[in-house]
């Protein structure tokens, strides 16, 4: 009876260990590891915007799938630009709006040129 | 009859209206007053498109540092300065510009009299550059600076770039140049150049905002809304060469009497 309530009390004190140990390393690592995700969160972004507005000035030698799928990654990464702090947000914002509206406008006139030549 | 000379009468006077006003001095031409926070310390700040325009081009303030086209709009505060965006981008007290370090815009430190250098409304004696010594070596045109001449002749080479906000991008490959016919016989037709625009501008800063119609032949503009800010104007007549300059842009129009000795 003695030796079922020390087995007890030891488990308990082992998982209490356990669970305090497993605690305190996701204490201890938790912010550098959510520094890390959110660089990498950065990162992702940062990317993928460099890379739609780094084609504004070849905008009008692409096809029209082309510029529907720049699009369509511009519409795709607002929400995550919308979740940057302020700062970041007001200019990077503005300027994807700027990227996508070209994109529009050129996809606009090419479609529009294509059809006057189909009636043509 | 006495109705037609009426109107002509009538539209005549609302031309007249509607000619451009005469430049102001080149030191105040794109001259702009950002007063987000009014009656507050440290004052406006004034923004000379002179200075800045020398050593950078349009495009990489309006489009990759994010400044809009009308004074107030772009939400520029010291917060967002310090954090390196608006003018933070460039004045960071750690970028340099020909061998000088750019001063911080809005830091930390106290209150002193580098805030007065853009804080500057209404202050005598506390900017840096003057306009008249500034582009003492600059080719003039009949409205001061000819900012083409100046780039052509190499006196001048604005950056297209801003480390930490540009992006590396390809030279435009499609800058077909192009003559636009007035809609009456007596109007000279424009000869416009994509290439000189594209070199300062790129592509977004004029499409689709300025000159939002893709279809060919369906953007019917004037001189009337030019004037009022539309279209050309949305540059020429603030801070590009002013609408006076007919030939600029109708060169076989005859020519404006000149301001002598600017």
């Amino acid at each position: 009876m003695v030796l079922k309530a020390k087995f007890k009390a030891t488990t308990v004190a082992v998982l209490l260990s356990m669970g305090l140990a497993l605690y305190s390393v996701r204490a201890i690592g938790g912010p550098s590891a959510s520094a890390a995700q959110a660089d990498a969160a950065q990162e992702s972004w940062q990317k993928e915007f460099d890379s739609i507005c780094a084609q504004t000035e070849d905008a009008m030698t692409f096809s029209q799938a082309e510029l529907t799928d720049l699009i369509r990654r511009c519409d795709n990464l607002q929400p995550r630009i919308e979740k940057l702090d302020e700062s970041r947000k007001k200019v990077h914002l503005e300027r994807l709006r700027k990227c996508r509206g070209l994109y529009a406008y050129v996809l606009d006139a090419k479609r529009l040129d294509s059809k006057a030549k189909e009636k043509k | 009859m006495l109705a037609c000379e009426i109107l002509l009468l009538a539209y005549l006077a609302s031309a007249q209206i509607y000619l451009p006003k005469p430049a102001p001095e080149p030191s105040e031409y794109g001259k702009v007053v950002l007063d987000n926070y009014p009656g507050t310390e440290p004052g406006a700040v004034v923004f000379d498109h002179w200075l800045h325009r020398s050593k950078f081009t349009c495009r990489v303030c309006h489009v990759d540092v994010g400044f809009a086209m009308e004074a107030n709009a772009t939400g520029i505060n010291a917060r967002t300065n310090r954090e390196g965006f608006h003018c933070g981008a460039c004045h960071d007290g750690k970028k340099m510009f020909e061998g000088k370090t750019i001063f911080a815009a809005c830091s930390a430190a106290p209150r002193d009299e580098r805030c007065d250098r853009c804080h500057s409304l209404g202050k005598r004696g506390v900017r840096k550059y003057e306009y008249k010594e500034f582009t003492a070596r600059f080719p003039k045109g009949i409205y001061g600076v000819d900012w083409e001449a100046a780039e052509k002749s190499g006196i001048i080479k604005p950056a297209d770039f801003v480390e930490g906000l540009s992006v590396n991008t390809a030279k435009m490959k499609n800058r077909k140049d192009f003559s636009v016919e007035a809609a009456f016989p007596w109007v000279h037709p424009i000869d416009f150049s994509h290439a000189k625009h594209s070199l300062w501008n790129g592509c977004e800063l004029c499409h689709p905002e300025i000159f939002p119609i893709a279809e060919k032949g369906t953007l019917h503009f004037s001189m009337f809304s030019n004037i009022e800010g539309h279209y050309c104007g949305a540059c020429h007549g603030k801070v590009a060469f002013p609408l006076n300059n007919c030939q600029s842009c109708h060169p076989r129009a005859p020519a404006w009497v000149p301001y002598p000795g600017r």
